[in-house]
């Protein structure tokens, strides 16, 4: 997983995580095992994922690969995007 | 060692800080940090020298942050979050008070949606008070037009179990058991019912007159002093009813300052700005405004005014065209000494050893 901008920030400046999972859901659930201060960063109290925050597998948006279900396979790399929105 | 003044400026794309030199002349920017990120409030601990920022991100989402070396670095809180079963999640932060000086490492926060927070560890993690969000007043809490904030915390100079607490739109509060219980605290001399709220704008404690409150409400500006149980209204001298922005002198205990609006157009129009003042507990107001220009239809919120703790008294507001204005003789005159800066949302005068 790549972490880009606030994020890196917010995991100590980590720029990089190797691990291993099968979905998305899992490779956050990694993530902030190894970086608990990422949990807050990612997700509400009642475990919604903040807005905001943009979670690409390779170069696909993950919103259209099942969002935390979207499938992994070895190599793949994610990388997790304080998001721009507005106009 | 010369006291000096530091200022902490939140605005809607970051925190800037103003560090005057021992006159409070000459007065150096730093910053923005977290821009472009909204802060509402951020505050200095003159009992440690830690600084707090109320960061109301979208990036990582809403959070409080501390640093221990004057504003060169910060930490991340652990967030003020609310219960498993509550339906409610943390989405600002309105307001960060350092605690009673007989509690050192206690500090409180006020949250959207409105709740309190206290912090045993100076900051690092905060627990919600549940009297107050077991009270049962809290279903009659509306949202104000800048949400449902909680944003006042009001710690009496001499006993740390005294405080109150003002709600955008709930009302005031008052604990004399350090937040054990709660009581609705919104009688005046007009209206004898403490359950019958309006919507608080500021509510401030003198720190060092034990008792003494001062409180800025939507169309209101009340004064209580010590042993009173009511809010004696005090608006009439002031050119409108509404306004954000409230300071108490905080030696003299007779003296406060509000800056009014227009209660539509929500700036300083067509009146002009100007901090109004008053000597004598509000039976009258004067309009300072030597330096401040002319009829400007500047606005100031509910955080944008603080008063320094030297001798003559600073004061200093903020304003959403992003100036800031400084007297350093209580009012009497004005000079701006920023400018340009994002919407200024808050203002702190930090008084440094």
């Amino acid at each position: 997983m790549l972490l880009h901008g606030a994020f890196r920030g917010f995991a100590g400046g980590a720029r990089d995580v190797t691990l291993d999972a099968a979905t998305l859901g899992e490779a956050l659930d990694a993530l902030v095992q190894a970086h608990p201060s990422l949990s807050e960063r990612l997700w509400d109290e009642r475990g919604k994922l903040r807005p905001h925050l943009a979670l690409f597998v390779n170069e696909e948006d993950a919103r259209l690969l099942g969002w935390q279900d979207a499938p992994l396979k070895e190599g793949d790399i994610v990388h997790v995007i304080p998001a721009l929105s507005g106009g | 060692m010369a006291k000096k003044v530091t200022l902490l400026v939140g605005t809607k794309k970051g925190l800037f800080i103003l560090r005057g030199d021992g006159e409070r002349k000459k007065w150096d920017l730093e910053g923005p940090q977290w821009s472009p990120m909204p802060l509402h409030h951020a505050a200095y601990d003159s009992r440690d020298g830690s600084m707090y920022a109320a960061v109301n991100a979208s990036w990582g989402g809403p959070r409080i942050e501390y640093s221990r070396d004057m504003g060169k670095t910060w930490t991340v809180s652990q967030n003020p979050s609310f219960p498993e079963g509550s339906d409610r999640t943390f989405r600002q932060t309105w307001h960060i008070e350092p605690g009673h000086v007989s509690q050192p490492n206690v500090l409180w926060a006020g949250i959207e949606p409105a709740a309190l927070f206290r912090s045993e560890d100076r900051g690092v993690t905060w627990t919600l008070n549940k009297a107050l969000d077991d009270h049962p007043s809290r279903a009659k809490w509306t949202p104000g037009f800048g949400g449902l904030g909680l944003h006042s915390i009001a710690i009496d100079a001499k006993d740390p179990n005294k405080m109150n607490i003002g709600v955008s739109a709930g009302g005031a509060y008052k604990t004399t058991d350090g937040g054990k219980t709660w009581e609705q605290d919104n009688a005046t001399n007009q209206s004898e019912r403490p359950d019958v709220f309006t919507c608080i704008h500021k509510l401030l404690a003198h720190p060092e007159e034990p008792g003494l409150r001062f409180m800025r409400v939507h169309e209101e500006v009340y004064w209580r002093d010590p042993g009173e149980t009511t809010w004696r209204f005090i608006t009439p001298g002031l050119p409108t009813n509404f306004g954000f922005s409230a300071a108490i002198h905080p030696r003299d205990r007779s003296t406060a300052y509000v800056i009014p609006l227009d209660g539509m157009r929500r700036t300083a129009s067509p009146f002009g700005i100007g901090v109004y003042r008053t000597r004598d507990k509000g039976k009258t107001w004067d309009k300072l405004e030597k330096g401040l220009p002319q009829g400007a239809p500047m606005e100031t919120l509910r955080e944008g005014m603080h008063n320094d703790r030297l001798d003559p008294m600073g004061l200093y507001f903020g304003t959403a065209n992003g100036d800031v204005w400084a007297s350093r003789d209580e009012g009497e005159s004005w000079t701006r000494i920023a400018q340009y800066l994002p919407y200024i949302t808050s203002v702190h005068a930090a008084t440094i050893e």
